[in-house]
């Protein structure tokens, strides 16, 4: 995981488990972050979200439906953040955290902008699955993270602030929708934006993901501080159970998988399937070295494998038929 | 519809979609090599070809490599017919 020359945790940063040191105690302050802001601001207009829809009708309908898909999930999770981070700006526990956390709202904001016009503009959707409220059906992130991410922010706003509830909800927010969710769509979703020469949905991931990089920064640090603090086990108990749920949500077995008959073709499908997820997975351990628990990443690697494996058999029993990467792992 | 007719669909299918734009493909041309198919565009033809040739599941077919325009008509002529 790169950490750039101002401390900043590239989002994007696709290097393995154990790559580059443990520098969390150089992760920027909050203040630092304010000022990298500053000098990172981007405009939708500029990104003009129109180009790409000659583009995006020419897109074959495979294509075009794992386009879709990930610019669904990640839609659904930006307006979920924007519509619910203003609780932890509330309950900050310092002015400096306050001011960094509200420049995220408006990141935030401006990301769940961006994915709507570029999903009404671009791509001709009438409503997102935000604005038909069909997240619980249409999302996998609205169907199994939500609901948990939720639950967390009302903890914080019932118990008015308080440090663990507030630190839980960073967790969930920062390390693992955005570090983990997030950064595994951005990345997959921009490879297939440059295959498919579609600049616009390329060049506007770019901005989003330098923003996620520094709202990630925030989390491994404020995290970083609780865990030096004394609260190792209790960090990555949250820690824990978040990656599992976002195991669930990667593998989705409310969802029927696309598994063509012809076998090799199933094949390749799995192995994409498989390298998103093991993309994911990697993320997930490599933050631990951030965080000051780099001695539990085989814990946390086992539940995260134990988790998949759980979705999968959840999936054979929704479909009656197996996933196709247990198909084919099974084959192998 | 007999092999033949089959195999004449097949290479219609795959060259009209080729990833760099539809053209006329031949039965010894390999996907990836001469034609540019990639992970997306070689599932997104096993589809389009599932649909036309009403391939149902395979269970217990053999995983085999799908190399070239020919390969891939010796197997939906194999798999149609069997059906």
């Amino acid at each position: 995981m790169t950490v750039t020359d101002d401390h900043v945790v590239d989002i994007l940063d696709d290097g393995p488990e154990d790559a580059g040191p443990a520098r969390a105690g150089r992760l920027p302050t909050p203040r630092a972050l304010y000022d990298r802001w500053e000098k990172q601001q981007w405009s939708i207009a500029e990104v003009d979200v129109r180009r790409d829809r000659e583009s995006w009708q020419q897109l074959r309908s495979f294509a075009r439906g794992q386009l879709f898909e990930a610019l669904a999930e990640l839609e659904v999770g930006e307006v979920f953040v924007s519509r619910t981070l203003s609780g932890l700006v509330t309950h900050a526990p310092t002015d400096e955290d306050r001011l960094y956390l509200s420049t995220q709202v408006a990141d935030e904001a401006r990301h769940a902008q961006f994915f709507q016009d570029y999903l009404h503009l671009a791509v001709g959707e009438e409503q997102t699955v935000s604005e038909s409220g069909t997240q619980d059906a249409d999302s996998a992130y609205g169907r199994y993270f939500e609901p948990q991410l939720r639950a967390s922010i009302d903890r914080v706003h019932e118990l008015g602030g308080d440090r663990a509830a507030w630190h839980t909800a960073i967790v969930e927010y920062h390390l693992v929708t955005e570090g983990v969710l997030a950064a595994a769509a951005l990345q997959s979703t921009r490879q297939l934006a440059r295959r498919f020469e579609l600049a616009a949905l390329e060049e506007g991931l770019g901005n989003v993901a330098r923003d996620e990089s520094r709202h990630l920064t925030y989390g491994l640090a404020a995290t970083r501080r609780l865990v030096d603090s004394g609260q190792a086990d209790p960090v990555f108990e949250i820690y824990r159970s978040g990656v599992v749920l976002a195991a669930r949500v990667l593998v989705n077995p409310a969802q029927k998988a696309v598994a063509p008959v012809l076998r090799p073709a199933l094949v390749a499908r799995a192995a994409q399937v498989s390298a998103q997820w093991h993309a994911a997975r990697t993320r997930a351990v490599r933050q631990l070295r951030l965080i000051g628990l780099a001695d539990r990443h085989q814990e946390l690697a086992a539940a995260w494998d134990a988790a998949c494996d759980r979705a999968m058999d959840e999936y054979a029993a929704n479909w009656g038929v197996k996933h196709p990467v247990a198909v084919v792992a099974e084959n192998a | 519809m007999s092999s033949t007719e089959v195999a004449a669909r097949v290479r219609q299918l795959v060259g009209e979609m080729v990833p760099s734009g539809p053209r006329e493909v031949g039965t010894a041309d390999r996907l990836i090599e001469d034609l540019g198919y990639n992970s997306v565009t070689m599932i997104e033809l096993a589809l389009v070809l599932e649909v036309e040739f009403d391939l149902q599941d395979m269970a217990g077919e053999e995983a085999m490599d799908l190399v070239t325009v020919g390969d891939i008509e010796t197997t939906i002529a194999r798999l149609a017919t069997a059906g």
